[in-house]
């Protein structure tokens, strides 16, 4: 019980440490694009069809069970508002971090893992430059960048996978069903949901560069390092994503 | 002055201490050899020097600057002055040879792509390595991927070289051409401070030694003095080497 109280502490003080340090170091020269550009290519590009498959069966799926649901009281014309507002307010983003700090946190972190236990970052260090602006840096922009996108895309592909069982499963009219989403979602709709993925990517970058530079104990560490970076931050998501959704329930009453 | 100045050096890791007051001094163009059983912790003086771990206690100067207290930011500035040789290369294993080498000169120096193209080939010329240039760290043999860990430290001219064995695993020819290269390197007036095991190497390039054990400097001797003066520790724990 203590032991797992100091881990959390430590790793509560090293990843602020880290973030302090990311940020100290984010617009102080020599700055790095292209490494950026590679990583959003890793992260983002690479995540697509991930996100992809996610988002649209999730879609899908949610038709079909709201379908099932309120077909019985004969609140079918309720399905597109319902799923879509669902989409794009909850399950599009947070579906997709959660499978991003699966896909993208393990491989940061057994990235950064292997180079920690061959001296590679020692190497960085030793060459007189910093692994907070070589290695850590361009993931966490990668991740602050492409993630919010790859949500977007997400919202996106799950409400055509819910129009796409409306239609053939449920028998809406297609033009019905566009015509109604159009008319439900509105900007804070969109703004809470798309509005979380930041800061869950700043926990998925921030997280899987921790446990990979803090990685000990050979190839073996490696592995208990990303499993705890994949649980760690998920966890985190989850949590987080309640305090986030309370924030943004108080901003919308407010205006 | 000495170049390299290490006063008090204590250091523990997880409350086992392995440097308990290590005390020694390297003066300019000079070659010291730092001696001592497997885990003596030679590995963490060399590391220390560069700021790559930090001492519990005591100091570390380096050309009249203490180091043990610098920022990461303070200390590029060292660091591109005093290289560190890696034990095991420590060579970036997703980059070629070619991009290994060609980093430290992107990094610190405003070389254009064809200087740094004739650079490289003329530092893997020397190091007998030309055919190597494209390859994967991981396609290269340990000998030489030791080979391009040294090469790549010496990229930008340090004034200071830190060895962490580097003649380990190598073949007798290799760890000629070694020994060859630090020589030539200490003639042109650089300072360094070679661990090994290798005593005959040892012996050919260091001016003088310092034997590490039970957590400080137990002996020091000047290699001529070697086998006059009272340097017994020493002169066993070579002979213990040489010999076996
Ligand atoms: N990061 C670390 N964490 C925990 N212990 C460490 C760490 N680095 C070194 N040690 C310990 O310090 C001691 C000295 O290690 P070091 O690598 O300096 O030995 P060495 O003299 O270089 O040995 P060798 O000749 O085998 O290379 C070892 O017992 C090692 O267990
Ligand atoms: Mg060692």
């Amino acid at each position: 019980m203590k032991a797992s109280r100091v881990e959390f502490l430590r790793l509560f003080g090293g990843t602020t440490l880290l973030t302090r340090q990311v940020a100290s170091e984010l617009f102080r020269p020599p700055l790095y694009p292209s490494l950026v550009m590679e990583q959003i290519y890793q992260i983002g590009i690479r995540s697509i069809p991930l996100v992809f498959v996610t988002a649209g069966s999730t879609g899908m799926v949610m038709a079909l069970q709201f379908g099932l649901g309120l077909e019985k009281f004969g609140g079918k014309l309720y399905i597109p508002k319902i799923v879509s507002i669902s989409i794009v307010r909850e399950m599009g983003p947070v579906f997709t971090c959660l499978m991003l700090a699966a896909r993208v946190g393990a491989g940061i972190t057994s990235e950064i893992g292997s180079m920690t236990v061959t001296q590679q970052i020692d190497a960085i260090r030793a060459l007189g430059t910093s692994p907070i602006k070589k290695i850590v840096i361009p993931r966490v922009l990668a991740c602050v960048i492409a993630i919010p996108l790859l949500a977007c895309a997400a919202n996106f592909i799950g409400i055509i996978g819910g129009l796409a069982v409306g239609a053939n499963d449920l028998g809406l009219d297609p033009v019905f069903y566009i015509q109604k989403v159009l008319n439900t979602l509105w900007l804070p709709d969109l703004a809470s949901g798309l509005g979380k993925t930041p800061v869950f990517a700043m926990i998925i970058a921030i997280t899987a560069c921790y446990f990979g530079l803090n990685v000990k104990g050979g190839t073996q560490g490696v592995g208990n390092a990303t499993t705890k970076s994949v649980v760690t931050s998920s966890i985190c998501i989850l949590v987080g994503d309640y305090f986030l959704t309370k924030f943004f329930w108080i901003l919308e009453q407010c205006l | 002055m000495p170049v390299i100045a290490v006063k008090n050096f204590k250091k523990s890791f997880e409350g086992r201490e392995v440097h308990r007051d290590v005390t020694f001094h390297v003066e300019e163009g000079e070659c010291v050899g730092l001696v001592g059983g497997s885990g003596v912790g030679k590995s963490v003086v060399l590391r220390s020097l560069i700021g790559l771990e930090k001492p519990d206690s005591g100091e570390i100067w380096i050309e009249g600057e203490e180091i043990s207290k610098l920022s990461e930011r303070d200390l590029v500035k060292i660091r591109r002055k005093v290289a560190y040789v890696f034990q095991n290369g420590a060579l970036f294993d997703s980059m070629s040879v070619f991009s290994n080498l060609a980093y430290p000169l992107r990094e610190h120096t405003k070389f254009n792509e064809s200087q740094i193209k004739e650079r490289i080939h003329a530092q893997l010329e020397e190091f007998g390595l030309a055919e190597a240039v494209n390859k994967l760290p991981s396609e290269l043999s340990g000998g030489m991927q030791k080979r391009v860990g040294l090469a790549r430290s010496m990229m930008i001219d340090p004034k200071v070289i830190l060895y962490d064995e580097p003649t380990a695993g190598l073949d007798p020819f290799n760890t000629l051409k070694i020994r060859e290269t630090v020589l030539r390197l200490k003639k042109k007036g650089v300072t360094s401070l070679f661990v090994t095991h290798d005593m005959p190497t040892a012996v050919a390039v260091c001016d003088r030694f310092c034997l590490l054990g039970d957590g400080r400097v137990k002996a020091e001797a000047n290699v001529d003095k070697l086998h006059t003066h009272s340097s017994g520790d020493i002169q066993q724990f070579i002979d213990g080497l040489d010999g076996g």
